[in-house]
């Protein structure tokens, strides 16, 4: 708590409070009993089985030009990886070829020792640089049809929308949120997916400094379970334990 | 069924390709001239390319929308099965937008001086040619998915593969008015046609959406 000394306004308070948590949940507490209390505002999901993330001498590229030279990466159950570089250095394809979308042209990709077309529809949480959502459609529909496709319980949604403070959206037409709103949405069905491993896009792009620390406490709260998360980010998120990669570095 | 929501709510729902649909046949005649035995000679092959052009209509916006705004990544990555979902979402978005066709063809039908039975007759015909005409636009819009101006493209590859259907449908409303035993024929033939493309077709759906999204 010395962080928020002198802290006399209770918004700076609860902030440090809440990057507190989210640093005292490593994913490696095992204590059960902390991270019920924890997450206590999280619905109630079960642990993931480990599913790593492995790549090994990939080389990547977009519109016949080579993007990425030669990367291994590694993501273990429980951990998070941050790509970062500058802009065109192929944190999106990257991330398209390890949801099997591109196919990479050389080096390997394994999800749990597996190819990612094979596998990806039971295993991965995506938020692409768009969220997916329809201009017409209410958040509540959004969603609920989501968590129907996924087979996750509707009653994860709105404690998911609360942890995100969206709640009182969920009225309203995707099309009327502003682009925070709606990225805080797609962070919801992510974490709706309830799947192992999440591939994030730029997921703090549009989000103010309170939605990047919601941000933190859903990924924590998603690694606390056994889950992992890769996402591309020009941002500096302070996830604990978090390796970054450096994609200008493999040109 | 969140295909045929969104069809409603995103830009009313089957109005677009129903006004369409009664514009091009109310027009028509005008053009041909006012000769009721080639009015009624003429009806069914009209509405039965009236409702082509209207399917062919929507088409663009069917995947185009779902490519620009991210949802065919997702639902690549969902554990349903892509065929199925582009079957049910195709389908889904072709009853909402197209189920006004049969009843506008049968009042068209009596219009154009048709008998009654005919009438009827070529309005279950294109009830029975509409899955088949909307999976096959799918399947081009897919294919064409995320292409600017996509929609010249679509027309150009699911017209020809339209022509069967076209035919058999609007064949059963002409044998039908010419009194021959044939429409029956022609009818069970354009359901036939659909449902072989209810049953092909998504396989070629899902595979385009993959290959676009590489």
């Amino acid at each position: 708590m010395a962080v928020c000394f002198g802290g006399v306004l209770t918004g700076v308070r609860a902030r440090c409070n809440a990057v507190f948590r989210a640093l005292t949940n490593a994913p490696r507490s095992g204590d059960m009993r902390s991270m019920t209390t924890a997450f206590a505002d999280f619905p109630d999901m079960s642990a993931f089985s480990p599913r790593p993330l492995a790549a090994s001498g990939l080389c990547l590229s977009r519109g016949g030009v080579r993007l990425v030279e030669r990367l291994d990466l590694d993501l273990a159950p429980g951990g998070a990886l941050l790509l970062t570089g500058p802009n065109g250095t192929g944190k999106t394809t990257l991330m398209r070829a390890l949801a099997g979308f591109v196919r990479p042209d050389a080096g390997t990709i394994g999800i749990d020792g597996q190819a990612p077309e094979a596998v990806a529809a039971d295993m991965l949480g995506w938020l692409g640089h768009v969220d997916g959502l329809k201009p017409n459609e209410t958040l509540r529909r959004a969603l609920r049809f989501w968590a129907g496709l996924h087979g996750t319980p509707r009653t994860a949604i709105l404690p998911l929308m609360r942890l995100m403070a969206i709640d009182v959206l969920i009225d309203r037409p995707a099309g009327q949120l502003s682009r925070g709103q709606q990225r805080r949405a797609g962070l919801v069905r992510v974490a709706l997916a309830n799947r192992p491993l999440w591939l994030l896009d730029e997921p703090a792009g549009p989000l103010d400094g309170a939605g990047r620390e919601r941000l933190a406490e859903l990924v924590a709260w998603h690694r606390a379970r056994g889950g992992s998360v890769l996402a591309a980010t020009h941002q500096l998120l302070d996830w604990p334990d978090a390796q970054t990669i450096d994609l200008g570095d493999y040109r | 069924m969140r295909e045929a929501r969104l069809a409603w709510s995103g830009g009313g729902g089957p109005a677009g390709p129903a006004a369409f649909f009664l514009a091009a046949i109310t027009l028509a005649p005008l053009a041909i001239g006012p000769s009721p035995e080639l009015l009624a000679a003429a009806g069914p092959g009209l509405m039965g390319f009236a409702a082509l052009l209207s399917v062919l209509q929507s088409a663009e916006r069917l995947y185009g929308d779902d490519f620009s705004d991210g949802t065919l990544d997702l639902y690549v990555l969902t554990p349903a099965g892509l065929s199925l979902l582009c079957l049910a979402k195709t389908l889904g978005q072709g009853v909402a937008t197209l189920w006004p066709l049969p009843l506008i063809a049968l009042l068209g039908g009596l219009m154009y001086g048709v008998a009654p039975l005919s009438s009827l007759m070529l309005a279950a015909a294109l009830a029975a040619a509409i899955p088949a005409l909307v999976l096959i636009a799918g399947f081009a819009g897919a294919l064409a998915a995320g292409i600017r101006r996509s929609g010249l493209l679509i027309a150009l590859i699911a017209a020809p593969m339209m022509v069967p259907v076209l035919i058999f449908a609007a064949g059963a409303g002409r044998a039908g008015f010419e009194g021959d035993e044939r429409a029956l024929a022609n009818l069970l033939l354009t359901a036939a046609v659909s449902l072989g493309t209810v049953a092909l077709v998504p396989f070629g759906i899902a595979a385009a959406v993959r290959s676009r999204l590489g």
